[in-house]
């Protein structure tokens, strides 16, 4: 479904991503995890082309991400993303968020629209809240709403940065168990994270990077039974305390 | 002082004063607002764009109509635009165009610059993180731009945009120069017909006064509000 | 465009038979630049009084400053030209406002430009100091009082000096707004550049070289401005101290 070869992403002079490689199946759950300023932020904006690369292909369902003449708002409609900072729209209404994109990009109308962002609404639990404002809700529901936002999309594939960083701990749960019923259906998903309890759960493989290049790449009981690289076991060490 | 202040001058005149002078300002300050503001918005665009010819050339005009006075930029389009005119509609000699269209010209594109930078700095304020989510959700840059980027500057900027407004509503007296009849112009022509110069520059301060305060209270309530609200 | 070029108009003599047109022109910029900077002398003196005097925590004093603020921002700068030009002759005692009317030209104009000019931009200038000085940390004052300073030596040696280099910037914009501000006086009759400018369109017909030619001369004006403000920032700069960045102001 994704497919990342040899991609290497400079900033100026500054290398940040040097020769990744690897790839995420139909129906996998890849988790990537690693220390800050590592690359896996600027990696996964790569694969829906939020952040252009200098070097290696990315292929999402068989079409090039970095390829000029790819249609992107078109492909990018195809794959969700979840950001760390919810990025709901705060000047428009909950249902508004939902139907945006769904009216404006697949030409859905206003009503196909609305039922569908609710019944999604509806799955993470929040339908009480249609006609709120993000800045009404707390971190934990603006996720959830993000979430339901992305997958009214109807997308193959759903990106998720860091989707738990900025929650305060008890918002936590409430994000992740939807994520791990998104995962349980089926869907094809590619998650920053540091939730080391999501990624046993759910995870299919485990992608631990540093410095720019992906360390580890391992199925995920290999991962956490016995790494390979003295770096990923360190960062585990240090992770698994809590 | 020979007679004293005359009162009934300036009680004789309210009606041409008002219904011509005023109207003339008001219509000429709300037709540039609009134009300018929306001008301004796409200059600001140009202005953030990676495109750099566009972005330089945007940049020279702002730079260009800051740099020099509003009155010589006055007399540039009052010349400028009737050979413009020739040149769009392919006419031979220069267009007559009247006071209040080389007016409405002149403020629109003066003022752009102006709205510009604000509209710059409140596109500039909304986090990376908004167009991203929209660019993810598939839409393209004129949908994010329209739909999510805009909306909200321009809700950020509102009362630094109206505080403009409000020194361009000031700035019209200068049609003066042109000889045209706006507020001011108009109360000009009643001095020197009647020789009561005092009388009637003294009630065109006191009218500014009172309008420009009055607006400038109000825009003080509108942020009080807006910064309760967020 | 049907216009034809005559650049040499430039070097043809003036009718008032003083020069050539680009000389006459290069006049009208030494009118700008002396009324703009006497004018620019009243707004720093007035405006840093103001400004500051809205700082203190003395009421009266900053009623005072909001007054005198609120009045004369809320006149556009033309029709103050014409109160100080025609009316307050009128207002001034007999033989005082006698005298000013019988003033010769082109002091019969300067004067009052100079005046009105010096009065508007000190409004600018007292909130561009007055934010600077709100934008020192409120230990700065308090430190002061602590070493014993009195307040007016507090804002002497350490509020002023400071405030100062931060509105360093934002003043120099001002010190151009009173350049480009000083063309308004053409209207009472001051032979200043821009009117120096229309005056040599009327008399030889050249209307895009006059006005070319005028523009040029002050994005020129500009730039040594910028420059000379620049040099001025360097030598006055204290390391570790960042100047007031400047958020989006309305005006010009």
């Amino acid at each position: 479904m994704i497919s990342l070869k040899n991609v290497s992403k400079w900033y100026g002079g500054f290398k940040v991503l040097s020769g990744c490689t690897t790839e995420v199946k139909k129906g996998d759950v890849v988790v990537v995890c690693g220390p800050s300023g590592s690359g896996k932020s600027t990696l996964i904006k790569c694969v829906n082309g939020l952040e252009p690369f200098q070097q290696g292909e990315i292929t999402v369902d068989g079409i090039s991400v970095g390829d000029p003449k790819t249609d992107l708002p078109r492909l990018r409609s195809r794959i969700g993303m979840v950001f760390q900072n919810f990025e709901l729209f705060p000047h428009m209404t909950v249902t508004s968020n939902l139907t945006l994109a769904q009216v404006k990009v697949l030409g859905r109308s206003l009503d196909q629209a609305t039922s569908k962002g609710l019944g999604l609404l509806e799955r993470v639990g929040l339908t009480a809240h249609k006609d709120k404002y993000p800045g009404q809700l707390s971190g934990g529901q603006q996720q959830r709403v993000a979430i339901a936002r992305a997958l009214a999309m109807d997308p193959i594939a759903m990106l998720f940065d860091e989707p738990t960083s900025a929650l305060d701990p008890e918002m936590i749960n409430e994000v992740l168990d939807v994520m791990v019923a998104l995962a349980k259906e089926g869907m094809t998903m590619m998650v920053v994270t540091h939730e080391m309890g999501f990624a046993r759960k759910v995870a299919h493989r485990v992608i631990f990077m540093d410095g720019g290049e992906i360390i580890e790449d391992a199925a995920k009981d290999e991962f956490f039974g016995k790494p390979r690289s003295e770096r990923a076991q360190q960062f585990l060490s240090k992770i698994l305390q809590h | 002082m020979d007679s004293g202040f005359d009162f009934d001058v300036i009680q004789r005149s309210l009606p041409y004063l008002f219904k011509e002078g005023m109207t003339f300002t008001v219509t000429l300050t709300l037709l540039a607002m609009t134009g300018g503001i929306v001008f301004g918005t796409l200059l600001a665009m140009m202005r953030l764009s990676s495109v750099k010819p566009v972005s330089v050339l945007a940049g020279g005009y702002v730079n260009l109509m800051r740099s020099i006075p509003l009155v010589l930029v006055i007399f540039w389009f009052f010349f400028l635009v009737p050979y413009i005119g020739a040149w769009i509609l392919r006419e031979p000699n220069p267009v007559r165009v009247g006071t209040f269209w080389s007016a409405l010209i002149t403020f629109t594109m003066f003022e752009a610059a102006y709205y510009c930078e604000i509209m710059r700095a409140g596109i500039q304020s909304i986090p990376r993180g908004q167009v991203w989510s929209g660019y993810a959700l598939g839409l393209n840059y004129w949908q994010t731009m329209a739909q999510i980027v805009l909306p909200q500057a321009f809700r950020n900027m509102l009362p630094v945009l109206l505080t403009q407004t409000i020194i361009l509503f000031q700035d019209t007296s200068l049609v003066y120069v042109i000889s045209a009849t706006d507020f001011l112009g108009a109360a000009s022509k009643i001095a020197n017909r009647d020789y009561r110069l005092v009388e009637m520059y003294t009630f065109v301060a006191v009218v500014y006064f009172v309008i420009s305060y009055g607006l400038s209270v109000l825009v003080k309530h509108l942020q009080e509000r807006v910064a309760v609200i967020k | 465009m049907n216009y034809n070029w005559h650049w040499k108009v430039l070097l043809e003599t003036e009718p008032g038979g003083t020069g050539t047109y680009l000389n006459y022109l290069i006049v009208g910029l030494g009118w700008t630049l002396a009324t703009a900077l006497a004018a620019w002398v009243i707004a720093l003196a007035i405006g840093t009084l103001v400004g500051t005097l809205r700082t203190t925590p003395m009421k009266w004093a900053v009623r005072a400053g909001n007054l005198y603020v609120e009045i004369f921002r809320n006149v556009p700068l033309i029709v103050q030209m014409f109160l100080w030009f025609f009316v307050v002759p009128e207002l001034l005692p007999r033989a005082l406002g006698d005298w000013i009317k019988q003033m010769p030209p082109p002091w019969g104009s300067y004067v009052p430009a100079v005046l009105c000019l010096g009065i508007f931009t000190s409004v600018r200038v007292a909130e561009q100091v007055r934010a600077g000085i709100q934008s020192l940390p409120r230990g700065q004052r308090m430190a002061g009082t602590a070493m014993g300073l009195t307040q007016a030596q507090t804002y002497r040696y350490i509020i002023l000096p400071q405030s100062f280099r931060i509105i360093l910037p934002p003043l120099t914009s001002e010190f151009m707004n009173v350049i480009k501000n000083s063309s308004v006086a053409l209207t009472i009759g001051l032979l200043e550049l821009t009117g120096r400018a229309r005056a040599m369109q009327e008399f030889s017909f050249r209307v895009f070289e006059a006005f070319a030619t005028a523009t040029v001369i002050y994005l020129l004006t500009n730039l040594v401005v910028v420059l000379l403000m620049r040099a001025l920032e360097q030598k006055v700069r204290v390391p570790g101290l960042i100047a007031a960045g400047g958020a989006p102001q309305a005006g010009h």
